[in-house]
């Protein structure tokens, strides 16, 4: 019993680094320095798409890939655009976008395009910078950010006529 | 005969004009522009030659350096544009490549980083043509080139549109619309955008051709100058060389026909008085004069023509003293009177054989002049004489001594004039009259002896004695001949001086 116990701890301390978010450990021991926004997570889409504000559910749908094109006159083509596991974004996008795990958001997407279910494959991009500039060069692009990695290239939009900033605003992410 | 009046000294003949007009305008060796004789300008034509040469010369030269630099500048602003405007457009072509290369590359990987990477640089690339034709537009003169950059703006946003859609499609993952995208709609104007290139390289060629053909003109235009200059330069050196030699030559010549006359000339003047005295000797020897008058007219006779041989032979070495420049001249304090009487005494002979009239006019209260007594007496002598061989049918001389308004270097001056109503003499003749051995060709057809010497050597007197000696005259009116004396504000008597 004893035995089996320390077995289980010594388990659990093993996976903690892969489950807790990135820096989170760092940053209980050494807590940097807080930029202004950097704890908002900001929705961002190309300059060009004329969207604002979108509800909770109708963000849902576009990141689990449910909807494929903008509304009209815009049309176009909905690209979701994912930083790569172990960001802290990505974590808390996960977490509160889509509620699922990182097994169970792969395992979503391959059903999903299998089945047609799901539109199109979020593209992958290895930094906050990249998700920027791809999200610059595709007009139908909708990705996040931290808000203080938001520059002019992209808009930021609304999530329930809330901006980052703003009382209420539910999308939050560790510091890194 | 020989009168001491004070009358007006007047010419009735030259009209009455101040002495200073007269003087101004006849004077040897001055005058206007105008009156300046042509043997003037043939004397002194190689000198006149050389400054042409020169004058031109320079000026050519000057043009042809003017050209130089400009071909010069030319040429540096032309290599600079042309420098320049083929880095521009290759610039543009490399960066137009480089903007379709980049999207071109984002076709050949899934990765999105890697197609995020391309796109940047394939926008990088766009910004820096797009800097490249406002560069060019800012740059471009002529309408043509206005036009094309304008055109080549143009189509380049037209292309940077499809590029736009194309990087979109491949970053979204449809390479297959962004390849149909491209083949449709982004070769073509892309083409466009290269034809545009073309024409603008095109035009560089033919401005940098243009610019080649005017240096090359300019060049050869230069050149030919330059040997023109070198061709007047080497034409002018000759012509001048020649002119140079002709006028020593012709001096030289000049100079030993009078020399040549001289001889014959004073050959003459010394036969005939030792015609005369061999005649007497002869006669005397022979026993033809028997009388005691007889003899004494005889001797007379020999004594005057032996007078008339040493003159002639004591102006010949005084001549050739004066020009070997080792005259003793006694310099004192003279009164003019004295000088004035002497000379006329000296000439009495000659002025009563010949039934001339001398009117004698001397200033009251002449200061006393500085000379020599014996060289002032004979200078005078000299004139006089003149003024007796060449009064023509006139007998009539008038001699007046006046002290001058003038100054001579800041010194008062007396002035002792000689004048005649004889022959007179011509303009073009006036300047030549104190050279040694001339004789006016008048006076050679009139017969009038002499040797040439009596005018150069009473100037060399004149200028040796602190002054000078100046001729007026109008051809058959008369002439008038003026000693120059400085006066004497404080000098030592008796000083011994080389001159």
């Amino acid at each position: 019993m004893r035995l089996s116990c320390c077995l289980c701890i010594l388990v659990a301390l093993a996976l903690l680094p892969g489950v807790l978010p990135r820096g989170t450990l760092e940053s209980a021991a050494y807590p940097p320095e807080e930029k202004p926004g950097e704890r908002n997570l900001a929705i961002v889409v190309n300059l060009n798409n004329p969207v604002e504000n979108l509800s909770t559910p109708e963000l849902r749908r576009i990141f689990l890939g449910e909807r494929g094109h903008w509304p009209n006159p815009y049309g176009r083509r909905i690209t979701l655009v994912m930083l790569e596991p172990g960001w802290p974004e990505r974590a808390a996008v996960l977490s509160i976008i889509y509620q699922m795990s990182e097994t169970e958001f792969n395992n979503y997407f391959l059903h999903g395009l299998f089945t047609g279910e799901v539109f199109v494959s979020p593209k992958t991009l290895a930094s906050p910078e990249g998700v920027r500039k791809f999200i610059f060069n595709v007009p139908g692009a909708i990705g996040y950010l931290r808000e203080s990695d938001v520059d002019k290239t992209v808009k930021v939009i609304r999530i329930d006529e809330r901006l980052p900033d703003d009382k209420g605003y539910k999308f939050h992410v560790p510091l890194r | 005969m020989i009168r001491d009046t004070s009358f007006t000294f007047r010419s009735a003949r030259l009209g009455t004009v101040s002495k200073k007009e007269t003087i101004q305008k006849w004077t040897t060796g001055a005058g206007s522009w105008a009156n300046v004789p042509w043997s003037v300008f043939s004397r002194y034509s190689s000198a006149l030659l050389l400054l042409l040469v020169f004058c031109t010369v320079t000026v050519v030269g000057l043009f042809a350096i003017r050209d130089l630099r400009r071909a010069d500048l030319e040429e540096q602003n032309m290599f600079t544009r042309s420098v320049l405007s083929l880095h521009r457009i290759a610039a543009l072509q490399y960066q137009t490549q480089e903007t379709r290369r980049s999207t071109l590359y984002a076709l050949s990987t899934a990765d999105s980083n890697l197609h995020v990477k391309y796109a940047d640089q394939s926008r990088e690339a766009d910004h820096l043509v797009s800097e490249g034709i406002a560069a060019y537009l800012a740059n471009a003169r002529t309408p043509n080139e206005i036009d094309i950059g304008r055109r080549l703006q143009r189509d380049w946003s037209a292309y940077l549109s499809v590029r736009d859609e194309v990087l979109a499609s491949i970053l979204e993952g449809s390479t297959k619309e962004a390849v149909d995208l491209d083949l449709t709609g982004g070769v073509q104007s892309f083409d466009r955008v290269r034809h545009d290139l073309a024409e603008i390289e095109r035009v560089y060629d033919q401005q940098a051709s243009q610019q080649l053909a005017s240096v090359d003109a300019i060049s050869r235009r230069t050149i030919l100058r330059v040997a023109g200059v070198l061709a007047i330069t080497l034409a002018a050196t000759i012509a001048s060389v020649w002119a140079i030699q002709r006028s020593r030559m012709s001096g030289a010549i000049q100079l030993a026909k009078l020399q040549m006359e001289f001889v014959a000339s004073v050959s003459h003047e010394l036969r005939t008085p030792l015609a005369v005295i061999s005649s007497a000797a002869d006669n005397i020897a022979d026993g033809v004069v028997k009388g005691k008058d007889e003899l004494r007219k005889y001797g007379a006779a020999i004594q005057n023509q032996s007078r008339q041989m040493t003159e002639l032979i004591d102006q010949i070495l005084l001549f050739a003293a004066t020009r070997n420049q080792r005259n003793h001249f006694v310099m004192r304090a003279l009164p003019v009177s004295e000088i004035l009487h002497s000379a006329l005494q000296q000439t009495s002979g000659l002025a009563k054989a010949s039934g001339f009239c001398v009117e004698l006019e001397i200033a009251p209260g002449l200061p006393l002049i500085r000379g020599d007594a014996s060289a002032l007496v004979r200078c005078l002598q000299n004139m006089i004489v003149n003024a007796v061989k060449y009064s023509g049918k006139s007998r009539w001389i008038g001699v007046r001594a006046f002290l001058s308004d003038t100054e001579l270097h800041g010194q008062r001056e007396i002035q002792i004039a000689v004048r005649d109503r004889g022959m007179g003499i011509a303009r073009l003749e006036l300047p030549r009259i104190f050279e040694p051995f001339y004789r006016s060709p008048a006076v050679v057809a009139e017969q009038i002896h002499g040797t040439g010497l009596g005018l150069s050597l009473s100037k060399s007197i004149a200028e040796a004695m602190g002054g000078r000696l100046t001729a007026v005259s109008e051809l058959g009116a008369g002439s008038v001949f003026t000693l120059h004396l400085p006066v004497v504000e404080d000098f030592q008597t008796n000083t011994d001086e080389h001159l």
